[in-house]
């Protein structure tokens, strides 16, 4: 906490590079993985732990749509689409030839991937507004195509189920299982995208993001990057499709919506644009706020209101509380969550000094 | 300084539902807890905001009597926004109160949660939508649609249209306009199959999600297919749409049936009024109008606490399938603890509970299902209403339709 | 009936439709021209005034005579308050702080809604008829052709305040550069105000028509996913773009349903616009009369 940079004296250059060179960062982290692999999955209650479930798979999203919305600056509204495409294709895989799960995750993200990359196409051409509204374009005829091709979509109905995944002998299907499954990934994107932040193409999309021509001036080929982008969002969505998909044993395109997109977009907002910190925390708010607001009518709304009244009310106010936060944080805190959290730790990196 | 209140309340708010909101495990004495969900803000909010009281007031009429057999019946509800992660966060909040029966509501809920109901040995039921190959029980173990599936009320649109068009539906034209998602689309083939079997032309209109506008599917069936009778099979908004571009291009209402979900009051309000809508049919899977029994004593139990009854009572369509719903879900339980008399009820009680129902009819307000093992849907019936000098008249009595051709689609799904 | 009539009815249709549509563009064009901001709850806007006049008809008992000035009021009153307490803040923001705004204003009004008519939909009933006018092979709604006539209408009206009038050539002013029209003395803020007003205006009337031709409920506020095509077709800040657009939108549609949709198992209506403004974000992002020129790269 107090000066925590004091004495720390790096050798080699791996060890000034690494992705958490101060000991109370790696203390830090090194504490929250035993707490989040080991004790909360054993002492907390199932109910926590589908909670838990969900916001895994939401922070996987977030990260996602951050790459492309927070990191490279282009606007998606996309993104329930690419993860419907990505649960699909593993669905499909599952049903009909019978592939592994591992198979059929990494199916699912590049074939997100590459329809990502076609949607992404217009970026080239067009930016801000125009851009989002083209990616929206783009979500409705994914689901169209898919809602109408039976191919894709395995019959009238829209859904396929897909068994329960196999790890060696044991077949994960209770919360706890599905929570170390997920953990596993989230740990796997949380790292991935750091480190993609802090390599060459990370710094060519912030580049693109903060000022494009003068990218393009100093040789960034914008094209590829900007593809790569939407590529590589996608991919995460893809991903977290299929999660999705093996977390409830059934694809169906009406999840995967455009009410879907719109949330993420909110998570990122909320959470802070270009921030891994950011899209968890935003991931966590989202994902957690209905449930939030109901335990607090519940608690607090029979003092006011009869119970008809407050089961009226609880759906009407997390809608209205939902866009008021949303406008809230972008006119107060326009960097979201993440800032909020970086005061407080500024505050506490140098007190009880004042600066 | 905002940031200090912010910080503040958000403490407050925390602490104060942590402090309340630990679990309240509901088999405290002897209480039998229902999962309930509900969508009062989404697309279908014109439906919810109305059956999910309706199954709160019959359950606070079974217990004013005392429960099911002594035991109180707790009926926890959470709106969904007819999403699907707030639903599975719900199921979960309701397996941990305890819930020994579930009463879903939306088809992609359903669907999401065939897999873990099935997994946790709970039943859930999926009234008047769905998956229609869940009728089969021994596929769908804990699946229970309880009421006619949209295969079901497909083949009854399609028998009712023949007795309309004078018994024979050789060389005649039938549209079917639908709400384009799986929902919509899952009659189609048995349709099909009826029109291959009845001789009849069929061509199908589909109106793409949210259905607000569909002036040239209605111009197309007027005008140029000049349809002979049309059914219609759309949700929330559309319905009312349906009826004022129906009678903007000059078709007549009184040949257009609708399948359940626009057969409502609210559906005949939106569109103008019922002297707008004279001659519209619409099926129904419960009774309608406020002469039932049971919706007396649901008044009755209201004055003696000194308060009017509910304004939702006055759009008995769907408030009636509320109470139907609730009544099927208790009159399970009151069957599971006839098996089990000491009340500790699990999943499998219920399920079994649900498959001994037959012949129970709430006055009139229940078709008389049979639900057993293999059949969870409890036999396909509806009733016919029309729209007449503004009110509903009732049509037909309850019947169900081509059983063997529902059958028959119902084994092809179980194969896959 | 012969072919080349149901073209015609579907045409005649299409042309009607898309005037409406052109009403609901008109006001996202009216704020973008003059403030720069994108409205993504333009649906919402017209959902809370078709509440207002229902509400006031239906549960308030108030006569459509006063519920209509009533309903003008109340938009233009939340135009103004929507400028001031919202949109003033986030001037200068990337887009997407723009967009996810108001699309946080659509979640908060649609939480609202329900609590002014308490739920169900309501008919909006005008003194307008609901049998349509018989011309030859055409069916002529005359709802529709009233919301057309209101459509074009403003085209005129607007057309002429901004070519014309000193209080359009001011907020065309403002629009072009903030900064020199401040220092040329025009007040930037009030032009804002009156901007949001005027889509106020146009959402309430939007709201009364669509209103009676669907029925009042929350549903309303998904025509607004509609403007998008319209303006991008038309250009996001042209008037007789928004007509034109519309009437593009309102065509295609009604094509694709009547031609497209047997051969693909339906559903072409709602994306086929998509389809086609994809296009033409490909060869011709700033529309068809649009002004604004558009980084390319």
């Amino acid at each position: 906490m107090i000066h925590r940079e004091c004495g720390v004296l790096k050798t080699t250059y791996e060890a000034d590079m690494a992705l958490y060179p101060l000991p109370i960062a790696r203390w830090t982290v090194g504490v929250l993985a035993v707490l989040f692999f080991l004790v909360v999955p054993m002492t907390v209650h199932e109910y926590y732990l589908s909670l838990a479930n969900l916001v895994w798979i939401a922070i996987i999203g977030a990260l996602g749509l951050n790459i492309l919305v927070g990191y490279t600056g282009q606007v998606s509204i996309g993104h329930g689409a690419f993860m419907s495409v990505g649960a699909y294709t593993a669905a499909n895989l599952a049903t009909r030839l019978g592939s592994p799960w591992p198979v059929n995750l990494l199916a699912g993200g590049l074939m997100a991937a590459l329809v990502g990359a076609v949607v992404g196409i217009p970026s080239l051409r067009i930016k801000g507004l125009y851009l989002a509204i083209a990616t929206l374009a783009g979500q409705l005829i994914i689901e169209w195509t898919i809602n109408h091709v039976t191919f894709i979509s395995g019959g009238v109905q829209a859904s396929i189920e897909v068994a329960r995944p196999r790890v060696g002998p044991m077949v994960l299907s209770t919360q706890r299982d599905m929570y170390y499954f997920l953990l596993v990934f989230v740990g796997l994107a949380i790292v991935g995208t750091l480190n993609l932040m802090r390599s060459r193409i990370g710094r060519a999309f912030i580049a693109i993001r903060d000022h494009d021509i003068a990218a393009e001036l100093i040789g960034i080929n914008i094209f590829r990057y900007k593809l790569l982008a939407f590529a590589i969002s996608s991919f995460y969505a893809g991903v977290t499709g299929v999660l999705y998909t093996y977390f409830l044993g059934i694809a169906n395109y009406e999840q995967f919506q455009i009410t879907v997109s719109i949330d993420y977009l909110a998570m990122i907002i909320i959470g802070g644009l270009g921030s891994v910190l950011g899209s968890i925390f935003g991931a966590i708010f989202v994902t957690l706020l209905p449930i939030g607001i109901r335990y607090a009518m519940e608690a607090f709304g029979g003092v006011f209101f009869s119970p008809q009244t407050v089961l009226n009310l609880i759906p009407n106010l997390r809608l209205m509380l939902f866009g008021a936060l949303i406008i809230l944080f972008l006119v107060v805190e326009p960097d979201g969550l993440n800032r909020l959290w970086r005061n407080i730790r500024n505050y506490f990196r140098v007190w009880p000094f004042a600066y | 300084m905002r940031h200090h209140l912010a910080i503040v309340t958000a403490l407050i708010l925390a602490v104060g539902s942590l402090l309340t909101a630990a679990p309240s495990h509901a088999q405290s004495k002897s209480e039998i807890v229902i999962g309930v969900q509900c969508d009062r803000t989404g697309p279908t909010q014109i439906v919810g905001t109305v059956l999910c009281p309706a199954f709160h007031d019959y359950i606070a009429l079974v217990n004013s009597r005392g429960g099911v057999d002594g035991h109180p019946i707790k009926a926890i509800e959470i709106d969904h926004e007819y999403k699907v992660p707030p639903a599975v966060e719900s199921y979960e909040r309701h397996k941990k109160e305890g819930a020994v029966t579930m009463a879903v509501y939306g088809t992609p809920q359903i669907y999401a949660l065939t897999a873990k109901l099935t997994e946790d040995r709970i039943p859930g039921t999926s009234p008047g939508f769905g998956s229609a190959a869940a009728a089969d029980g021994a596929r769908y173990p804990f699946i229970f649609p309880i009421a006619a599936t949209y295969w079901s009320q497909g083949a009854a649109a399609v028998d009712f249209v023949k007795k309309q068009l004078g018994g024979n539906l050789k060389g005649k034209k039938i549209a079917y306009i639908f709400y384009d998602n799986p929902a919509g689309r899952e009659p189609i083939e048995v349709i099909e199959d009826l029109a291959t079997k009845e001789g009849f032309q069929l061509k199908t209109f589909a109106v793409p999600p949210p259905g607000v506008e569909m002036g040239a599917q209605a111009l197309d069936i007027a005008q140029r297919f000049r349809a002979d009778f049309v059914i219609a099979h759309l949700f929330g908004g559309a319905p009312s749409v349906s009826i004022k571009e129906f009678k903007r291009v000059g078709y007549p209402l009184r040949k257009v049936v609708s399948f359940v979900w626009g057969a409502a009051e609210a559906n005949i309000d939106g569109a103008g009024g019922f002297a707008v809508a004279e001659g519209y049919y619409a099926m129904q899977f419960a009774g309608v109008g406020t002469d039932y029994p049971v919706l007396n004593e649901i008044r009755d139990m209201y004055k003696k606490q000194g308060k009017e009854p509910p304004k939702e009572m006055a759009s008995t369509v769907f408030y009636n399938r509320g109470v139907l719903i609730a009544a099927l879900h208790v009159e399970a339980i009151r069957n599971a603890l006839k098996a089990k008399p000491d009340g500790k009820l699990t999943g499998n009680d219920t399920k079994a509970g649900f498959e001994k129902i037959s012949n129970f009819t709430l006055g009139g307000l229940v078709p008389p299902l049979k639900i057993t093992a293999t059949d969870h849907e409890g036999g396909g019936l509806v009733q016919i209403w029309q729209v007449k000098g503004g009110k509903f008249e009732k049509v037909t009595d309850w019947f169900a339709a081509y059983q063997d051709v529902v059958g028959k689609h119902i084994k092809e799904a179980a194969k896959k | 009936m012969l072919e080349w009539q149901f073209t015609l009815l579907l045409l005649s249709n299409g042309v009607l439709i898309g005037l409406m549509y052109a009403l609901i563009a008109l006001g996202f064009v009216l704020v973008y021209k003059a403030t720069d901001a994108v409205n993504f709850a333009q649906g919402e806007f017209v959902m809370i005034a078709g509440f207002v006049v229902a509400g006031c008809l239906g549960v308030w008992g108030v006569p459509l005579w006063l519920a209509v000035p009533l309903a003008l009021g109340s938009m233009v009153a939340f135009g103004f308050v929507l400028e001031r307490v919202m949109l003033r803040k986030l001037i200068g923001r990337p887009v997407i702080a723009v967009v996810m705004a108001t699309i946080g204003l659509a979640s908060i009004l649609r939480g609202i809604g329900p609590f002014t008519i308490f739920s169900g939909t309501k008919p909006l009933p005008l003194p307008v008829s609901d049998e349509p006018f018989v011309l030859g092979p055409l069916f002529i709604p005359p709802i529709q052709l009233t919301g057309g006539l209101i459509s074009l209408a403003f085209l005129a009206g607007f057309s002429w305040f901004f070519l014309k009038s000193r209080n359009g050539v001011a907020m065309r002013a403002v629009a072009d550069n903030q900064q020199v029209a401040m220092a040329m003395g025009i007040d930037v803020e009030r032009y804002f105000g009156l901007a949001w007003a005027m889509t106020g205006v146009v959402s309430a009337l939007g709201g009364i028509l669509w209103g009676n031709m669907l029925g009042v409920d929350v549903n309303l506020a998904l025509v607004g996913f509609k403007v998008f095509p319209v303006v991008i077709l038309g250009g996001l800040d042209s008037i007789p773009g928004a007509i034109i657009g519309g009437l593009i939108v309102g065509i295609v549609e009604n094509v694709a349903a009547g031609y497209v949709d047997p051969y693909v198992g339906g559903g072409t209506k709602d994306f086929a616009p998509y389809v086609l403004m994809i296009l033409a974000l490909m060869i011709r992002p700033y529309g068809i009369f649009g002004k604004r020129i558009i980084e390319r790269i």
